[in-house]
């Protein structure tokens, strides 16, 4: 008697414990926490990036007489302007479109991961809710056609069909910034079509599901309250992971001059830029927007992994 | 005559996140040359790390902490590890549960068989063969020269478990330990099983060292019997003294819950309560919290291994007490 | 696993087909188009424009237009560039272009297949211990840093610092200079394979892990099997399935480095190629890069399936597996 009822309190307290055992799992890696404080610290950033600029990003400054633009670290312009971290080629300063080059960096990267995890898990849910139909077969196959193309050859070819630039469909005006969103949407949300498909498989065998059948609920409830909450952790995993490659393919396009255009400030376009100043040595240019887009890709995948084996321990032990 | 294998004092112990698990915590036992000893006991007991210390094949976090191993009189914690590849799969060899994993998916059984020849044996690349057909023939495969090609995947788990026999007999080992060989097997194959390591043992004249929780397959295979709980060896006895004369609790509780092979099986019990934490046992006797007998000096003091009668050992600090006098009825 | 084989190639083929539709339409349907990139503003008048489009093929129905390029392409006329090398045939561009990027390909491949190989079994073997450390620190930074970002850092050492010729990109052919085509190739062929070996070892090492742990090895330590043996045929070869998805991945994918890798370092391949082509708008030539894209992945697929039939013969036969 007194072990049943001690068992039902540990059923009550499950759902509690599961969390906590998430955090203690999560906690024991150290690395994966030093990935969520590189993401708190990027997250800060895009948000105060107004507070936290000295400048205006687009600002053009004047090089005192005997220097000029790029000027290193801790020159001053010619009414005395500090820059901490130099200025570009055009007298701007690094620091300032650096801080706003996050920001953007940041809005198309969790711009496109939700797009396509709107995209991924709709197609991923209706592929795994009517499994082995011909809905199914047809999602899945447009899903592995699409993965069929290497990611960033797929981009590209995007940007080249809608064009550099913003762009007109008819009516509709995108800018630059949503078209490059949607682009990358397409490209990776055949990925969490996968992810959520597989998720949904997985809970439409279990009880809980078949009874939500019989009581008589509509398939939509049934995906959206029985099914959905499920598939959370998964995907999460999946869009912590993404977001680092999504970091990657933005930041190469814009390097590439195929995704954000100037006077916009960007990481990418920043290193690009930078290319031209090797040989004067102007180091600067290239490590501060290299090392946050290094960084930035570093703490999303510490952050993913760590949520991965924290979520899944079981492959965690098998992976560690 | 000293025995085949000689276990003194076995401690072995790993060291995980978690805290130190005691996985065997003092074994002493022995095994003659040509004995079939068993060891039961629930999972988690120490068997088969008991199995692994006498291979050693104790990895990281684990580690044999003291006690020696005497196999025909030389102790094998102090060879090196050069030393023990040559010992292991050609004087004592082991057959672990699950033929389908314990068998490589990538080579043909033959060739498994063969290349354990190989570091063993001096014969050519092609006797090496035929030998493999030969001993897949000896554990009962039929077709053997049609099996040796065949991956793991392509026979039938009975069959591979054969295979897997066959291996571990290839070099005609002294000492073959068996960690519960057959419980992936339906009955009819597990008694199949059996027969063949009965006859291979009258044939190679080995020891054998049978690890499983299955008191009655036991009793059909085994001269003398250890029983196991919780890293520590509670009992030791003649496979029939054991039946007629149990002293331990635990195993009381054992031989409760084998169903008769006769009339109803409704008197069939379990054992309640579970198997102590291996990191934090209780103090005393191991198995007191689950023992109807236990008192406080069973919570307090550690009971010793001592004969009470020739062969007959056992670990309980109310055995001789009034109480323990019947059989099990 | 002939079967099985037949039915991947023609998965394949039929994804190329799709592929290449999905692609020549979406560059088609979106407004703009050749047409814009070759008129300048001031001549843009509507006749000019429907004259060049009549000119292009661009008037015809989109199907018509399809089974035009697809008929073309099957007698291997991959049609001609419109802007960028304004009359020639596509298909010579094409073939010149994917000679570098072979090239390119197979210098940074093997690179990562030596680096990753060495590092992932020490990596497995060394767990949790210093080397182990070391070396998942490097793979995670390989990782995370981007090709360009790597590749402007050795410019700066090589190019830069050490003034070395060959430190700043550019090509040239094998049979004009074979040195100096190893040097120019070495440092793009560097940034690309780190990508790789980064990737390969992590997964490497993962799955010897679990190789180690699996029954199979510890019956072939209970036999006494030496060491050496045991790591080749117990451990590596059976942890090799999802190695080599992940040097499949890479190889199938390589043209993505190859684009960053070929603009930064200024090698006439098929990633310059198409970004020129996309600046460009040049519709024949980026129709064609991509489907080649495509082509690779599906032929690098294939190669894949048939060597997981070669390592497991639970794959090979059929068996209950899989």
């Amino acid at each position: 008697m007194t072990r049943e009822i001690q068992r039902g309190e540990y059923e009550l307290g499950a759902h509690r414990t599961l969390l906590q055992e998430f955090w203690r799992n999560f906690r024991r890696n150290k690395l994966s926490l030093i990935g969520g404080v590189i993401v708190l610290f990027y997250a800060f950033l895009a948000v105060f990036a107004p507070l936290l600029a000295p400048y205006d990003p687009i600002e053009q400054f004047d090089a005192p007489r005997g220097m000029r633009n790029p000027m290193p670290p801790l020159s001053r312009d010619v009414d005395g302007r500090l820059f901490l971290l130099g200025t570009d080629k055009f007298g701007r300063d690094i620091l300032s479109r650096a801080i706003y080059g996050t920001r953007t960096l940041l809005q198309v990267a969790v711009g496109s991961i939700s797009i396509a995890m709107l995209i991924g898990i709709t197609m991923g849910a209706v592929a795994g809710y009517k499994a082995g139909t011909w809905v199914d077969e047809l999602l899945m196959r447009a899903v592995d056609i699409m993965l069929s193309f290497p990611s960033l050859v797929l981009a590209i070819a995007l940007v080249g069909a809608f064009g550099i630039g913003k762009i007109k469909i008819g009516p509709i005006v995108l800018s630059n910034i949503v078209k490059i969103m949607l682009v990358i949407a397409i490209t990776y949300s055949p990925r969490f079509a996968r992810v959520m498909r597989a998720v949904v498989l997985q809970e439409m065998a279990k009880d809980y599901v078949a009874a939500a059948k019989i009581s008589g609920a509509s398939s939509a409830r049934i995906l959206l309250a029985e099914i959905l909450p499920n598939a959370i952790p998964p995907i999460i995993v999946q869009a912590s992971l993404m977001m680092a490659t999504t970091v990657l393919t933005t930041s190469s396009l814009s390097f590439l001059g195929l995704g954000l255009q100037p006077p916009r400030p960007s990481l990418g376009l920043m290193l690009n830029e930078a290319r031209d100043f090797l040989f004067w040595g102007a180091w600067w240019y290239v490590v501060v927007p290299g090392g946050l887009i290094t960084l930035a890709i570093l703490g999303f995948n510490l952050l993913g992994d760590g949520l991965r084996d924290a979520l899944d321990p079981r492959q965690a032990r098998r992976r560690r | 005559m000293s025995p085949l294998l000689r276990v003194e004092g076995l401690v072995t112990r790993f060291y995980t996140d978690e805290g130190v698990v005691k996985a065997v915590d003092g074994s002493f036992f022995h095994l003659g040359a040509d004995e079939a000893l068993g060891v039961v006991g629930e999972s988690g007991s120490g068997k088969t790390v008991t199995a692994l210390s006498i291979m050693r094949l104790i990895e990281n976090p684990g580690r044999i902490e003291s006690g020696r191993i005497l196999f025909n009189g030389e102790d094998l914690l102090r060879k090196s590890e050069r030393e023990m590849r040559r010992i292991r799969g050609k004087e004592i060899s082991m057959v672990f549960q699950d033929s389908l994993s314990s068998l490589n998916p990538t080579l043909t059984v033959g060739a498994q068989i063969a290349r354990v020849l190989r570091y063993h044996t001096r014969l050519s690349r092609r006797a090496r063969w035929r030998r493999a057909v030969e001993l897949l023939a000896a554990v009962g495969i039929p077709e053997p020269a049609k099996r040796a090609s065949h991956y793991p995947h392509q026979l039938s788990g009975g069959m591979r478990q054969r295979a897997l026999i066959a291996m571990a007999i290839s070099c005609d080992p002294k000492l073959l330990i068996l960690d519960e060989p057959t419980t992936a097997l339906d009955v009819t194959i597990e008694a199949q099983i059996f027969e063949l390591i009965r006859d291979l043992k009258a044939r190679l004249g080995m020891g054998v060292f049978l690890i499983t929780h299955d008191l009655s397959v036991v009793a059909s295979f085994c001269q003398r019997v250890i029983i196991m709980y919780a890293g520590k060896i509670v009992e030791e006895a003649d496979i029939h003294e054991l039946y007629v004369n149990p002293l331990h609790p635990y195993t009381r509780g054992l031989l409760r819950s084998i169903p008769p092979l006769e009339g109803e099986a409704e008197r069939l019990e379990s054992i309640p309560g579970e198997v102590p934490d291996l990191i934090n046992l209780p103090p005393g006797c191991n198995f007191g919290p689950r023992c109807d007998l236990a008192d406080e000096r069973c919570r307090e003091v550690e009971p010793e291994l001592v004969e009470v009668s020739p062969g007959h050992r056992v670990a309980c600090l109310k055995v001789g007490a009034p109480t323990m006098g019947g059989g099990n009825g | 696993m002939r079967a099985y084989l037949v039915k991947r190639a023609t998965f394949g083929v039929l994804t190329l087909f799709i592929a290449s539709l999905l692609i020549f339409s979406l560059l088609r349907v979106v407004p703009g188009g050749p047409v814009d990139a070759l008129i300048e503003e001031e001549w843009d008048d509507p006749v000019l424009r429907a004259q060049l489009r009549h000119e292009l093929g661009l008037d015809l129905p989109l199907h018509l237009q399809y089974a035009r390029w697809l008929g073309n392409i099957l007698h291997g006329d991959l049609g001609v560039s419109i802007v960028l090398y304004q009359g020639e045939p596509v298909g010579k561009i094409l073939l010149a272009r994917l000679a570098v990027t072979a090239q390119l390909a197979l210098l940074s491949l093997s690179i990562a297949l030596l680096v990753s190989f060495p590092a992932g079994i020490v990596s497995a073997l060394w767990r949790d211990r210093l080397p182990d450390h070391l070396l998942r620190l490097l793979a995670l930074g390989g990782v995370s840093t981007p090709n360009f970002f790597l590749g402007i850092a050795l410019i700066v050492v090589f190019g830069v610092g050490l003034r070395r010729g060959w430190g700043v990109g550019g090509y040239i052919p094998f049979g004009e200079d074979p040195w100096g085509w190893l040097l120019h190739l070495l440092l793009p062929a560097v940034v690309l394979g780190t990508d790789h070996a980064a990737t390969i070892s992590r997964m490497l090492r993962a799955s010897m892990l679990e190789a180690l742990g699996r029954g199979h090895v510890l019956t072939a330590k209970a036999m006494g099997l030496p060491r050496g043996d045991l790591l080749i045929r117990d451990v590596l070869r059976t942890a090799m399935v999802p190695v080599v998805t992940v040097i499949g991945n890479s190889a199938g994918a390589l043209l993505d480095g190859a684009v960053i890798t070929e603009v930064l370092f200024r090698l006439p391949g098929l990633g310059s190629l198409l970004v020129q082509g996309v600046y460009a708008r040049d519709l024949p030539v980026v129709q064609a890069v991509v489907v080649v894209a495509v082509g690779i992945r599906v032929a690098v697929n294939l190669v894949v399936d048939l060597t997981y039939g070669f390592l497991d013969p639970r794959i090979r036969y059929g068996g209950n597996g899989r």
